[in-house]
């Protein structure tokens, strides 16, 4: 029998990687392709959209190959062109989607105006500018009407969270994949499932609470989802607890599980609101959009960011693409808002995910 | 002594059922909550159903889901190119979505340092949660013209195949640049779905690839994708039912035409969607158009109904840590 130690390639010692040269090396590699592509669209003109599929992508594919084999032999090769392809996807889409919040505070920010918040829209034309009139009357609308389609779905989400994580019934799974099901309910049917049932049999006109009622299918699944997720989060031993020294499970739940979920449970709301307040389509089926304000959500229109976007964006006009864009910013930011609270209120304390870094 | 045991707690009988009366109520209310979603369903099957009752029996369904034509005038109504229309945008949105959603994801959980992995996952979820009708909004008025330019390429590089002709002038308005916005929609949920799973890998299977002396690419193809393809799957085909359901960004960006079908010309103006048709007709539809509208909503809602349920359940059997 033969002991002997088989000899170990050097592109299969990890730890002599990396070095200062190997580290130049790779700078240079991935440097040089970017400063010929950039003298390619600055100098010769090319367009930029042509530099970077057919100059800036096999260049960076030769030198970070050419690297790779240097320094691993043949099998850098294909970890080259893995990093490479991730590196250009990911930065090719995060470029479309900085594009959108780009354009989003550039054309919104134009708009925006402190009349343009608290104005509302009622002698306004299309092709008025922006030196009077705004989105008062659609906030108000937005607040008004996902806020009552909050207080009906959170206690109704609240509840399906406590059923998946407090009972042990058979039907959860089902419920977890009807409630996975549902929130992908194309928002249109949303609002024509409310058109169809309140509208056509004639129980109510367009109103405010019809939207608020369409949106609370779209919101449901997240509330109830992220609920969950943040029952699940309660040790087991609390509960456990709690019921050894007899308390029944609804106190259990309601002084133990609760309070300790309460922070889960807010983001779960707040993630909700965020989920719906930029929907559109139901809101155009089931309220009608006005120019003036109106508080009441029992009857008559009701202006909503939304829909107030999509109509201004209909009529086509330049001054009117100019209000949707600030119409725009002033929902993203009520989304920023919402989403930034729900973060800062789930961020973790003590528990750190275990992460593997290769 | 006896004093003592009159002390200890009242001994109880040993029950796996809610014992009290609140309990019994307590568990009641969160199982009905529970099958409350059930219920929407249902509801919605039901109210859309009856409404939209008199175009299935007056068109016949198939010809009414497969057919052409759309005119009011001459009460004859079909879906078939919206039908395609739909899934051929969101065709093109998925697949261009896909492997960008999968580097953003590999990126994040497998390059990334822990510092710029958390930044960059704060962010995707929070352009995830960008509103639809922004997307449509930097659809129409940036994006078109660019999305133009990318076509005109496209067309005078690869004009030969079918798909990538052009006889029209314009560039404009095409299913190329709706499933452009469509997969800057999609992206940041597929990705969220991925990089979830992506995270939950065994590092212990990551690390016996490492020291077996697999390198970045095979340990990815051959233990990140393997282990994780069931997850992306289910979150790709949640993608697709958004991108299926997606009503006004389409509506913006694509030129709509409800009698003839566009099969493959991705770069030429005109398209369809069943969405964008309803919200585009329901504002002057006569009685018998508003049905067969309510009509096109059950077909796009047993749709992706079926899309999204396929796709929960292969999420749920790869995520069964989500199922204790």
């Amino acid at each position: 029998m033969n002991l002997e130690p088989v000899a170990r390639p050097k592109s299969a010692e990890p730890w002599s990687r990396t070095t200062t040269q190997s580290r130049l090396l790779q700078v240079v590699a991935s440097l040089v392709p970017i400063l010929i592509s950039a003298a390619a669209w600055l100098v010769l003109g090319v367009d930029p959209i042509v530099v970077v599929v057919f100059i800036l992508l096999p260049l960076l594919l030769i030198s970070i190959g050419t690297v790779g084999f240097l320094l691993k032999g043949k099998r850098g090769v294909p970890d080259a062109i893995l990093i490479v392809m991730t590196l250009f996807l990911g930065t090719f889409v995060m470029v479309l989607l900085l594009s959108v919040v780009w354009s989003l505070f550039d054309a919104g920010f134009r708009a925006l105006s402190p009349h343009f918040i608290y104005q509302n829209n009622v002698y306004v034309t299309p092709t008025d500018g922006l030196e009077f009139g705004g989105v008062g009357h659609a906030i108000i609308g937005t607040l008004l009407v996902v806020g009552l389609s909050t207080i009906i779905t959170v206690p109704l989400g609240v509840a399906t969270g406590v059923y998946l994580t407090e009972t042990r019934s058979n039907g959860r799974g089902f419920v977890r994949v009807v409630l996975q099901a549902m929130a992908g309910l194309p928002s249109i049917v949303a609002g024509l499932f409310v058109y169809s049932m309140l509208i056509v049999t004639g129980v109510s006109q367009y109103a405010g609470w019809l939207g608020a009622f369409a949106l609370v299918p779209l919101m449901l699944p997240t509330v109830s989802r992220v609920t969950e997720e943040a029952l699940k989060l309660v040790p087991q031993e609390l509960r456990n607890g709690a019921l050894g020294l007899g308390a029944s499970s609804w106190k259990a739940f309601f002084q133990v599980t609760l309070p300790a979920a309460k922070s889960g449970v807010v983001t779960a709301i707040l993630l909700g609101v965020a989920r719906v307040v930029g929907e559109t389509a139901p809101l155009l089926l089931t309220v009608f959009p006005i120019a003036g304000t109106n508080l009441n959500l029992l009857e008559g229109g009701m202006a909503t960011l939304p829909t107030y976007i999509y109509r201004f964006v209909a009529l086509g006009f330049d001054t009117a693409i100019a209000r949707a864009w600030g119409a725009a910013l002033v929902l993203m930011i009520l989304v920023g808002i919402l989403f930034g609270l729900a973060r800062y209120i789930s961020r973790p304390k003590s528990i750190k995910k275990k992460k593997v870094n290769r | 002594m006896a004093e003592t045991s009159s002390l200890a707690p009242v001994k109880r009988a040993l029950r796996v059922k809610p014992a009290t009366r609140e309990d019994r109520i307590f568990f009641g209310v969160s199982a009905a909550a529970g099958y409350s979603s059930l219920v929407f369903i249902v509801l919605i099957l039901i109210f859309l159903g009856v409404q939209a009752w008199p175009t299935f029996v007056e068109q016949g369904v198939f010809e009414f889901v497969f057919g052409t034509g759309w005119s009011s005038t001459d009460v004859q109504y079909s879906i078939g190119p919206m039908l395609w229309g739909s899934v051929l945008v969101a065709v093109i949105g998925v697949s261009m979505a896909v492997p960008m959603a999968i580097s953003i994801a590999y990126f994040i959980e497998f390059m990334a340092t822990k510092r710029v992995a958390g930044i960059a996952t704060v962010f995707v979820d929070l352009l995830a949660a960008i509103p639809s009708v922004i997307i449509g909004l930097w659809g129409l008025t940036i994006f078109s013209a660019v999305g133009a330019q990318w076509g005109q390429m496209i067309n005078s590089a690869l004009g030969f195949f079918p798909i990538f002709s052009n006889e029209a002038d314009s560039f404009l308005r095409t299913p190329f640049i709706a499933g452009v916005v469509i997969a800057v929609m999609i992206v940041p949920i597929i990705s969220s779905v991925t990089r979830e799973i992506f995270s939950q890998i065994d590092g212990e299977l990551i690390k016996a690839s490492i020291a077996l002396g697999g390198n970045r690419e095979s340990t990815f193809r051959k233990i990140i994708l393997p282990v994780s393809a069931s997850g992306i799957t289910g979150g790709v085909l949640l993608g697709l039912g958004r991108a299926l359901g997606e009503t006004v960004a389409i509506f913006f960006v694509l030129n709509l035409i409800y009698d003839e079908f566009n099969w493959f010309n991705i770069l030429e103006p005109g398209g369809g969607a069943i969405a964008s048709l309803i919200l585009g007709k329901f504002g002057e539809a006569i009685q018998s158009e508003v049905s067969a509208l309510l009509a096109a909503g059950v077909v796009l809602f047993i749709l992706t109904l079926i899309i999204n349920s396929i796709a929960a359940f292969i999420v749920s059997k790869a995520q069964p840590w989500n199922n204790r």
